[in-house]
């Protein structure tokens, strides 16, 4: 059901039909009112439509340029980011990684002095055990390599309790 | 007038010119642009009541059509879809400027609240129209349409300006039928109180 602005609207612009048209102006308190309430909203359109003005836009030929031109520059920036991410494709990645690595190892074998290797080859604690899971804060757990006796020893430390049989004597 | 008057008349149907942009042609766009600028244009200058500002917005508006051109499925015309862009770009302006400041419409406002005499009776004291140039008449209405909330601004111009049909507006409104007919008779009522003086001595 359409409301009382809704109808009066289509009836001041004619889009009633002729049995909505006569129920709706049986409704009226007074017609006559509602005539003139009519013939002044006409008057209206009519004066908006002969003063308001429709006006031609200027410089029309650079505003459809500056379009496309926008258009362009949003289309070439994602080209752009495109183009350079195909250069790194998965197998030059993998050629890439591979040189750095033999470049580091000749930079290595060439620039590090031989008794530095051998001194760090001959460091006994290799390994610092990380993710101990523990309760104690105090507990420590490292590995340590001997090449003299080829043997990797896990040493922990901090424990309150150790069976008999791991104790180191 | 209808919406697809404009584009029936044209050598290339507005769909075909549609589809060539969804495959990204730039000149099939520059096409539709030439075609509907200075529609658009007009559209929003008498919404914004400045020329630069409603160069910029439709340019604004036509860049988000190219945009989202490509979920546009034919099933408005085409222009209807680029009103509605042309009208959210600008009724989102108008609202972020409060152009309608203290004169905003409350749409609540009953038909007690109006004089239902107002429109009848002429106002002898002011300026009779042979006395009134066409310049002051026009002014009178820009102050008028100023008055308006965006959304009153846009259906009463889509409808005396352009010529719309009720559904070819709520279509670029987004909204039924109902409230463009509602929004249309307060919209009236609102000019009607501001002009009757104007238009009364004509």
């Amino acid at each position: 059901m359409k409301t009382f602005e809704e109808n009066f609207t289509a009836w001041v612009d004619g889009t009633l039909n002729s049995q909505e048209r006569a129920k709706f102006e049986a409704s009226l308190v007074s017609l006559q009112e509602a005539e003139a309430e009519k013939t002044a909203a006409q008057r209206l359109g009519s004066l908006i439509r002969e003063h308001v003005p429709a006006p031609e836009m200027s410089n029309a030929d650079f505003f459809n340029h500056q379009i496309l031109r926008q258009i362009e520059e949003r289309h070439s920036a994602p080209e752009q980011a495109k183009a350079g991410g195909i250069f790194w494709t998965l197998p030059r990645m993998a050629w890439a990684g591979a040189f750095c690595l033999a470049m580091a190892g000749a930079i290595y074998g060439v620039a590090v002095p031989k008794t530095v290797r051998q001194a760090a080859a001959g460091q006994e604690y290799v390994a610092k055990i990380l993710n101990a899971e523990t309760d104690d804060p105090a507990i420590s757990a490292t590995a340590y390599h001997d090449d003299d006796e080829n043997v990797t020893v896990l040493w922990l430390g901090g424990l309150d309790y150790i069976p008999e049989d791991r104790l180191l004597r | 007038m209808s919406l697809n008057a404009e584009s029936v008349a044209a050598p290339v149907e507005d769909s075909e010119l549609v589809a060539q942009c969804q495959h990204g042609d730039t000149l099939a766009f520059n096409e539709l642009v030439t075609r509907y600028r200075n529609k658009v244009y007009a559209m929003i200058y008498n919404m914004v009541r400045n020329e630069q500002d409603a160069w910029d917005l439709a340019q604004d508006g036509f860049l988000k059509a190219w945009k989202s051109i490509g979920k546009f499925r034919g099933q408005s015309s085409f222009y209807t879809w680029l009103y509605r862009i042309m009208m959210n770009v600008t009724i989102d302006w108008v609202r972020k400027k409060r152009i309608q400041g203290e004169g905003e419409f409350d749409e609540t406002l009953g038909l007690k609240g109006i004089d239902p005499g107002a429109v009848a009776v002429a106002k002898t004291e002011l300026l009779p129209h042979r006395k009134m140039e066409a310049a002051e008449i026009r002014a009178r209405i820009d102050q008028a349409i100023e008055k308006l909330t965006p959304e009153h601004r846009a259906v009463i111009l889509m409808r005396e300006m352009d010529g719309l049909e009720y559904q070819e507006i709520a279509d670029a409104m987004g909204c039924s039928i109902g409230t463009v007919m509602s929004r249309l008779f307060y919209a009236r009522k609102k000019m009607q109180g501001l002009l009757s003086d104007v238009y009364e001595n004509i």
